[in-house]
């Protein structure tokens, strides 16, 4: 053995206190270090170290988390937290490898030598559709269990949106990064990313998992249609510049107070008759 | 016994149509059974009752709980295990890390609690040997049994089984059942099936349902005993029979009104449930 479990962690180990990802550091390395087992029979009264070794056998029992959960968890989200995040149905490599080909595409046809506007453009579409897709009785498989659940469905939801709104933007930030004449100006989509999403999750209860991003999408490919109608030549789309960002936080902010005034909506499903 | 789900006047309706009629109950603690036609309202009930939708009229309790106030639904939902008629799994999820979400989703966030209390539901499922397998691996009868497993955390006070043995060979069908009545020991069960063979092994009570009313509200003796002396033996089929069918001995078996000097048969609980739905008794006859 080239290590051993600290003294303090034993201890913590002992009372049941010692969090992943040193728990599993832990949990691993006490199966098969004989000079850590004897620290640890040393180290605490018979009842805790009773219920100590019960932990270690449900611990070397349980599956190991998968690469992605420990991953989330090296991050410092809480090891629960990560595996609700796990059963997100869109954060899997199919829709990160389907937001990476999109990004690269609007950022190769910036780089050919046309505007930004498609990225800027396409951007914000991104995490509206993958917040969409994380939650819903159409995408998620577990959807009914979920909603019969104490844990409330809108904190689901909020920790999902999170989530994919965090993997969104980390992966369109670094393909803004790859934009030609990187400024300020290319991260236009920003605002526009929030505002969208925000305003595609408050009309959810009215409109449907399905129906309120398809119309807030709609809604986005109109505005810009019209913007593009009326700029000139070389100037900038409306929603991007310092007024039309203006706006795009302002919606932003009034759509999370109407989501938070909804959020008793997401308690319970909106599935049919059965 | 004391009565632990109690409803009255629930009411629901999609469009014209009335899913739940005006349904009443009241539920003890054993495995009650829940029979029906297809479109009866059987799933609707349980959905309300399991807070998944709301009625539109109608109150119940739940071990107290009234799912009317936001605190009352979870404290509801704190005690109900849900299996519905068609579990959604992850299937690159295994067993034990399934059953692990549903139980964060039960607020079981301490990590080595719930990880002892998803082995004790696999172990209750008879899940243990297979934990670690992918659930896209497993058969229909095992994933019947991890949504079981599942519903079974948190040690609910009611459990909500929807059609739980469809689609299982008899085999599957025997070692659910067993979980089953092990799960209704100390425990209030409400069992939606097709199958009265579920209900005359497993329940000391039963409801019938049709057209969103319940029909029928008994032991499963009861529901038997509604056919006694209405059930006999014809050489062809008889036209004044409500229903009949030919059995595997080429004879037609009738329930109905009898006629004169027929030869009687004992009834089953299957031939109840039929007279019981009566109008919709057109379906069965073969």
């Amino acid at each position: 053995m080239t290590w051993h479990v600290a003294e303090d962690d034993l201890r913590a180990y002992l009372r049941g206190e010692l969090a992943p990802p040193l728990l599993w550091s832990a949990d691993t390395h006490l199966a098969a270090c004989a000079e850590c087992r004897a620290a640890l029979a040393a180290a605490g009264d018979p009842r805790a170290l009773d219920a100590a070794w019960e932990r270690l056998d449900a611990e070397l029992d349980a599956p190991r988390p998968r690469l992605f959960e420990r991953l989330l968890v090296r991050l410092g989200v809480a090891d629960h937290t990560a595996r609700l995040l796990a059963a997100t149905p869109v954060l899997r490599r199919s829709w990160l490898t389907a937001v990476t080909l999109v990004l690269l595409m609007s950022v190769l046809a910036a780089r050919a030598g046309h505007s930004t506007t498609l990225f800027l453009a396409v951007t914000p579409l991104l995490p509206l559709a993958g917040v969409a897709l994380s939650y819903g009785p159409a995408v998620d498989p577990t959807y009914e269990m979920a909603v019969v659940s104490p844990l409330h469905g809108f904190r689901l939801l909020m920790i999902r949106t999170v989530a994919v709104l965090a993997a969104g933007l980390a992966l369109s930030g670094l393909a803004g990064l790859a934009l030609p004449g990187f400024g300020l100006g290319a991260l236009g989509w920003l605002l526009p990313a929030l505002a969208l999403t925000g305003t595609g999750l408050a009309l959810t209860p009215r409109l449907g998992p399905v129906g309120a991003p398809c119309a807030v999408a709609g809604g986005w490919v109109a505005l810009l249609l019209a913007a593009a109608a009326r700029a000139g030549g070389g100037h900038p789309l409306a929603p991007f510049t310092a007024a039309g960002q203006g706006v795009a936080a302002g919606v932003a902010a009034l759509a999370a107070g109407l989501l938070f005034l909804a959020r008793d909506r997401f308690d319970q499903s909106r599935g049919g008759a059965r | 016994m004391t009565v632990t789900v109690s409803a009255s006047g629930l009411g629901l309706r999609y469009g014209s149509t009335h899913a739940l009629d005006e349904v009443s109950l009241r539920l003890r603690r054993g495995v009650t059974g829940l029979l029906g036609p297809n479109g009866a309202g059987k799933t609707t009930l349980l959905r309300v009752l399991a807070t998944a939708v709301p009625a539109d009229r109608g109150a119940f309790t739940v071990l107290g709980h009234d799912p009317a106030t936001a605190r009352g639904r979870q404290e509801l939902r704190r005690a109900l295990g849900y299996l519905p008629q068609t579990p959604g799994f992850h299937p690159d999820f295994t067993p034990f890390e399934f059953v692990d979400y549903v139980a964060i989703l039960k607020e079981l966030t301490d990590r080595a609690a719930r990880h002892q209390e998803v082995r004790r539901v696999l172990a209750e499922a008879d899940l243990a040997d297979v934990r670690g397998k992918r659930i896209r691996k497993l058969s229909g009868g095992m994933r019947q049994r991890v949504a079981l497993a599942a519903a079974l955390v948190g040690d609910p006070g009611f459990l909500v089984l929807d059609e739980p043995t469809v689609g299982l060979d008899p085999e599957q069908r025997m070692r659910f059942r067993e979980v089953i009545a092990r799960a209704g020991e100390d425990r209030t069960v409400l069992l939606s099936t097709h199958q009265t063979e579920d209900v005359a092994m497993l329940c000391h009570r039963v409801l019938v349902m049709a057209g969103g009313r319940i029909r029928f509200d008994g032991t499963p003796a009861e529901l038997t005993a509604r056919a006694a002396g209405r059930v006999w033996s014809s050489a062809g089929r008889d036209v004044g029979a409500k229903a009949g069918w030919r059995t595997g001995d080429g004879g037609f078996r009738n329930i109905g009104d009898p006629p004169e000097g027929a030869s009687l048969l004992a009834p089953t609980l299957e031939d109840g449930y039929l007279l019981t739905l009566d109008g919709d008794l057109a379906e069965v006859t073969a």
